[in-house]
């Protein structure tokens, strides 16, 4: 180490050099938690209807029993040492390779009728057990973590022969084409969400940009044939285009969706007044529960919601600064890019900027899959921080050890 | 690797958050105004709401009128996108057929509104909310527990709750409930979740906007003895209309009013218009000989003629220049009889002679204080006021025929009050309705001018004349003269009976075979407690049964008037064999 390392061992302890940058994944910690909570809190108030009767809803019990789930799983992940997904060695000893075939055999069941289970005419779900105590899964979810990891791990594998098209770049797009076109099937938002996450990781990975533009064009011109395959999908762009010609029909969630939010005005009507959950908007524990944030605690509350993700993302991309490990920076900006970017598009559609898409804003919508997938990859992100700490200590107290 | 490309992405994305920021700023704080009313709109439900109307009950607190819940399905068309599938749904629910809802939907013309059915069970109810668009309110009906039995008196309602005919028309403003508006918000099924805040006064108890109620002079059981015996009569004879009313003499009590034909008021649609009129009150026509005893005793209240005097009532015919050709019923040769067989024997040249002797001015004014040419005020609607010239309009003819019951119109309501007087000795009853308006605190209203009762005051003429008349030429009527058919052996009957010729409608005289055959009279003589009309309009000549007012009117009132005192348990007065009253007027 050089000499002015000496100079900084002075006039910071290695005890309290160590603490300092430990507050990071504790703050990231304590964020996601404060979402989790939320999210619990707007999933009871938005699961009452009258349907339902007096009490709680199915949606809240289940996120009340898996949020305490969810952040047990984070804080134990975060002591699971990243490497373990990346694919430098042999490929059956990193964890990505199991997620990947889980996912691809999970896809596949999926889709067979009487596995799979139908809702909203989509099969999305797996259902695991019997009766009240049934959980269900969604395997996009998990598809989407594995082809992200895959992607980075691979171009962390490659280096720079990521330049070279056909020998590294075409087998990580054939092994993440196959995944995203399983989830297609049944689900084109989050295939498309996950291509756009391959994309992303392969500018962070180091593909060329020419590939890359190459590549987007060609997601471009397949999403627009793909678009123009199914009618409902056209006819979403076209309400988005026109909220209030299409307001009785397509466009109905996303007129909703607008009227919710915009209707609880600089501080809302009061957590559990409002109205829209009861009935009017669709969704409303789901995909669009940051319209019933809007209309129970108004400006106010999406704001916070909002500067809570900021605060995630700025964390993410502290992480990934800090780390000093090329592989462990391209998982902590993968996974920062991922859980900020859906939230992102979640807000996005809820306010009527982007089209509608089923995508959960995470930690917060109910859905356990979402839920779980995210708090564990926020474990991951809090152990990157956590080693890179402890690595830079290392090599900052080693020679006072030794 | 790329840390700039990382940077640069994720700190974009962040700068994303901020244009998100931006927009839910300008959604909710610019925009609020807009989408607050437009959620309003779509979640605020008004449901108009109505206190049931009051009561109409008889004057034993039997149930006349009153108001019951029913459920009501409705769909709210605005809301409704696709008619054909709510169609048959609801048809599954209310097993009703599915174009009819299908139709109902598509062609309403109120956008929020449609009524589907009425009447619906408490599943039905349970169900339908669970269906998008549509809905279940209740809603008050009208119930009339006695069906046809008061239907002139008391009326019916509209379908909405408005009184349209009899009592409930007329006390409409008092029967009626308060109305109000429901405002709440709603989830999507139009299921109300919480009332409106400011509305604070939606949340007043429905017991305290109740309309009033009504207690009637009628009892049903009265009522039911004099429709029974009136509608067999009316078959009997195949009449045109019939009317009995029973009153008390004494304070002008109706206690029963019968018009018939009748209608049932659950469902007055159903029924011929003609069927709703009450002819009690709204038909007036020539009594006939009912009058004589009125004309009797304002001839012997002025002192022109006198109980002993005999009055030659001619061979049959009594003709003269200005009054024509007056003949008898039956063409009788009376010769000189005393007022007393003039009116047992109802000669109409003894009271033309009468009416000579006392002229159209004293006529005119005694007739008028026995309320004729004007409506009694009993507080129906639609009552007719009668027909009597002023004198000075009259001519001979007039002069000769008013004293028989020609060339003056009435009503049987006009004659029952006229006769009432004479049974409470003169002084003046007006007759009514209405016993009291009950509040639904419990209190009585007494500002309606109807609830002010008569008080005993004012003598229409002097109580020995109509003790007279009542006591001794009214008996005789019954017992001697035309209104046998009316006696009754536990208590004196005392009466006139008339039959009057129909005018003709196109011009003077009269039609042919079409008579209106009455009797008014009462019981028991010496202190009379039933006065009772009896009107039963052309009964049919070719039957061969008759048609005078004793074979066709008196035995109903002698039926109405046995049952009816029976019923009231009034002590028999009448000592067996004795049938002339000991009654003398001194004048």
């Amino acid at each position: 180490m050089p000499v002015s390392h000496q100079t900084y061992r002075e006039d910071t302890p290695c005890a309290g050099g160590l603490k300092r940058p430990e507050g990071l994944d504790r703050l990231l910690a304590a964020v996601v938690i404060v979402l989790i909570g939320l999210g619990t809190v707007f999933v009871f108030s938005a699961g009452v209807g009258l349907g339902n009767g007096p009490g709680v809803s199915r949606q809240g019990i289940q996120q009340l029993l898996l949020m305490p789930a969810a952040i047990i799983l984070m804080l134990a992940l975060s002591r699971l040492r990243y490497q373990v997904f990346a694919l430098d060695g042999p490929i059956w000893r990193s964890a990505t390779t199991y997620m990947l075939i889980l996912s691809v055999i999970l896809l596949i069941l999926v889709l067979i009728p009487g596995i799979g289970v139908e809702r909203n005419a989509a099969r999305r779900w797996l259902l695991v057990g019997h009766g009240p105590l049934a959980v269900s899964f969604q395997p996009s979810e998990l598809g989407k973590w594995a082809a992200l990891f895959f992607v980075l791990a691979a171009c962390h594998r490659a280096r720079s022969a990521l330049h070279s098209f056909g020998r590294q770049l075409l087998p990580i797009l054939g092994v993440s084409g196959i995944l995203i076109g399983l989830v297609a099937i049944e689900d084109f938002g989050t295939a498309a969400f996950i291509a756009i996450l391959v994309l992303i990781g392969l500018i962070a990975g180091g593909a060329r940009l020419r590939h890359i533009a190459a590549l987007t064009l060609a997601g471009i011109c397949l999403f627009s044939l793909l678009l123009l395959a199914e009618p409902y999908r056209v006819q979403r762009v076209m309400a988005f285009s026109q909220p209030n010609k299409w307001a009785d029909s397509v466009g109905y969630q996303a007129d909703q969706s607008l009227i919710a939010l915009a209707s609880g005005g600089p501080f809302g009507k009061g957590l559990g007044n409002g109205v829209s959950k009861y009935g009017h908007l669709p969704e409303d524990t789901t995909d669009f529960v940051f319209a019933v944030i809007g209309e129970e605690l108004g400006f106010v509350g999406t704001t916070t919601v909002i500067i809570l993700f900021g605060l995630l993302v700025a964390l993410g991309l502290k992480i990934t600064l800090g780390c000093p490990d090329p592989f462990g920076k391209l998982m902590a900006f993968g996974i920062t890019a991922a859980l900020g970017l859906q939230a992102g598009l979640n807000i996005g559609v809820v306010a009527v900027v982007l089209p509608t898409k089923g995508i959960p804003l995470p930690f917060v919508s109910s859905g356990g899959t979402s839920l779980i997938l995210s708090s564990a990859a926020v474990g991951i992100l809090m152990g990157i921080a956590r080693q890179s700490n402890q690595a830079r200590a290392a090599s900052a107290c080693g020679p006072m050890q030794t | 690797m790329r840390t700039r490309a990382i940077v640069v992405m994720l700190v974009a994305l962040i700068c994303s958050y901020g244009l998100l920021a931006a927009r839910c700023f300008y959604l909710q704080c610019l925009k609020c105004d807009y989408y607050t009313g437009r959620a309003i709109r779509q979640q605020l439900a008004r449901l108009p709401q109505a206190a049931p109307r009051g009561p109409i009950l008889d004057c034993r607190g039997r149930i006349l009128a009153a108001s019951t819940c029913q459920w009501v399905a409705f769909v709210e068309p605005r809301i409704v996108t696709d008619a054909k599938v709510l169609a048959e749904q609801l048809s599954l629910l209310l097993h009703m057929p599915g174009p009819d809802i299908c139709k109902a939907v598509l062609e309403a013309k109120n956008p929020g509104y449609v009524r589907i059915k009425s009447g619906l069970t408490s599943t039905e109810v349970a169900a339908i909310r669970k269906v998008r668009g549509a809905g279940a309110h209740q809603e008050w009906v009208r119930y009339y527990p006695m069906g046809q039995l008061c239907s002139g008196v008391v009326g019916f309602t509209s379908k909405d709750g408005s009184g349209l005919a009899g009592l409930e028309l007329a006390f409409d403003q008092q029967l009626a409930g308060q109305r109000w508006q429901e405002v709440f918000l709603s989830d999507v099924a139009r299921r109300p979740l919480k009332p409106v805040a400011d509305d604070k006064d939606a949340l007043v108890l429905a017991e305290d906007l109740m309309g009033s109620g009504l207690v009637l002079t009628i009892d049903s059981a009265i009522q039911h003895f004099a429709r029974e015996a009136l509608l067999e009569q009316l078959n009997a004879f195949e009449a045109s209309w019939a009317v009995a009313i029973v009153a008390d003499p004494k304070n002008g009590a109706i206690l029963a009013m019968v018009s018939l034909p009748d209608f049932d008021p659950n469902q007055p649609g159903r029924f011929d218009p003609n069927t709703l009129a009450n002819h009690a009150i709204q038909d007036q026509f020539e009594p006939g000989s009912v009058i004589k005893p009125i004309v009797a005793a304002i001839a012997l209240d002025a002192g022109l003629v006198t109980t002993d005097e005999l009055i030659d009532c001619e061979d049959g015919v009594y003709r003269g220049k200005g009054f024509g050709v007056i003949t008898e019923y039956s063409h009788h040769r009376y010769g000189k009889m005393d007022l007393r067989a003039v009116l047992a024997h109802s000669s109409n040249i003894g009271m033309a002679k009468i009416g000579q002797r006392a002229g159209p001015v004293v006529l005119y004014n005694g007739l008028s204080l026995f309320g004729f040419g004007k409506a009694t005020g009993i507080g129906l609607p639609g009552e007719a006021k009668g027909l009597l010239r002023p004198p000075q309009t009259w001519t001979g003819y007039s002069i000769t025929r008013v004293p028989f019951g020609q060339e003056i119109g009435v009503t049987c309501i006009q004659i029952t009050k006229a006769i009432c007087i004479l049974a409470n000795d003169g002084r003046l009853v007006r007759p009514y309705l209405v016993k009291a308006i009950i509040e639904p605190s419990g209190n009585l209203q007494t500002r309606h001018r109807s609830y002010q009762m008569a008080a005993q005051v004012g003598y229409i003429v002097r109580p020995e004349v109509a003790r007279w008349l009542v006591r001794d030429a009214m008996v005789a009527v019954v017992e001697e003269g035309t209104g046998r058919p009316a006696r009754l052996d536990n208590w004196q009957v005392f009466g006139k009976t008339g039959t009057a010729q129909v005018a003709r409608q196109d011009g003077p005289g009269y039609q042919e075979d079409a008579y209106i055959a009455s009797f008014v009279g009462g019981a028991p003589a010496e202190d009379p407690q039933v006065v009772v009309c009896v009107v039963i309009c052309r009964p049919n000549v070719r039957l061969g049964k008759g048609y005078t007012g004793g074979t066709v009117a008196a035995p109903v009132a002698k039926r109405i008037i046995e049952r009816t005192l029976t019923y009231l348990q009034a002590k028999p007065y009448r000592v067996a064999g004795n049938s002339r009253s000991d009654y003398r007027l001194d004048m």
